[in-house]
């Protein structure tokens, strides 16, 4: 079982993901773990007795060779996407991982090392990475609420799949990379973080370090303009002829 | 079929956009049990939001798919791991040192 406790006075990271989550990584239905993490999350659940005030340095050493570099791929993955190249990618890893592991001390055994791990990428990325651009204002439940609205009266009377939905379904995965290195960086984090990682709301709130509303409107709003771009590809490669019929 | 009418506000636009306002909540799994159940219900019954839930779901998929996990550069690996291994013998030598 997982440990759920929390010290007094320790930083609100991913420690208190594992709170209401289980095995964290489990929480969107479709996700099937892969051997990897099934492999990963044995051994932590092995580790999560270990007495850390008492380990030596060779078996902290191993500990983390034996928990988080099996999350390597992983994590360069939600680099690369982050960072959009390769070098940077290597270098937000490499940071990553170095940081981690002199804090390694502070991750709470048997918790979601996974999670711990994104929170440092994640604040990494944004200290180091970010362009000096400033993103636009994140927007209110209202503004959500607007679209949304707005999607409930344009949809169409009738109809299974609309022909949008079978347009996107035909665009290559090319596509859908491309779009999502379009939008902005918090939107496509927490695209990233809810369907590739299946990260529950709240994980993602930890790990982004912001209000589960803000986790919502980044969603929607990354969704929004995902869908957005992936529908203007298709109406360019011609699977569907304009947006206004997509959207039929 | 009509039974559960009764105990609902009237089908109709405001129906939808109360279920269309909560779909991503729905595809993500984040709703709640009794939302959960109203959201299934009314998909049961309006082809429209149930075209738009596919689409939601599909864009899901779409994301998933096209960031399949890439095998970290080998070279990556071992950089890390040298890192890790030396800060870790810095530390035993400082002990030591003391």
């Amino acid at each position: 079982m997982l440990i759920t406790t929390h010290a007094p006075g320790e930083r609100t990271g991913a420690s208190a993901l594992v709170a209401d989550v289980g095995l964290g990584w489990t929480s969107m239905d479709t996700h099937q773990p892969t051997i990897e993490e099934l492999e990963a999350q044995a051994l932590a659940e092995a580790d999560a007795t270990v007495d850390v005030e008492n380990e030596t340095d060779q078996e902290r050493v191993a500990r983390f060779e034996r928990e988080a570099m099996p999350l390597l791929d992983q994590m360069y993955s939600a680099a690369l996407r982050t960072t959009r190249n390769p070098t940077d990618a290597e270098d937000l890893v490499q940071e990553t991982y170095a940081k981690a592991f002199a804090a390694f001390h502070q991750y709470r055994p048997g918790t979601n090392l996974k999670a711990w791990m994104y929170r440092i990428l994640t604040n990494t990325y944004i200290n180091t990475y970010r362009k000096k651009q400033r993103q636009p204002l994140e927007s209110d439940a209202a503004e959500v609420e607007d679209y949304q609205l707005a999607r409930a009266a344009s949809h169409s009377s009738k109809g299974l799949r609309s022909a949008e939905t079978e347009a996107l379904d035909h665009l290559p995965d090319s596509d859908v990379t491309k779009a999502l290195a379009s939008i902005g960086e918090d939107f496509r984090l927490a695209v990233y973080l809810a369907d590739v990682e299946g990260f529950s709301y709240k994980e993602i709130a930890e790990i982004m370090d912001t209000p589960i509303g803000t986790v919502m409107s980044r969603l929607h709003r990354g969704r929004k303009q995902l869908r957005e771009l992936l529908t203007d590809y298709a109406v360019e490669r011609g699977v569907i002829s304009s947006p206004e019929e997509a959207r039929r | 079929m009509n039974h559960h009418e009764e105990n609902r506000p009237a089908r109709g636009p405001a129906d939808c956009a109360d279920v269309v306002l909560r779909l991503f909540e729905f595809v993500d799994n984040e709703a709640g049990p009794v939302d959960q159940a109203r959201i299934r219900e009314h998909l049961d019954e309006c082809g429209s939001c149930l075209a738009e839930y596919e689409r939601d779901l599909l864009l899901k998929a779409l994301v998933r798919r096209a960031c399949a996990c890439e095998p970290a550069p080998a070279a990556l690996r071992t950089q890390i791991l040298t890192r890790i291994t030396t800060t870790s013998v810095t530390v035993v030598r400082d002990r030591r040192d003391r």
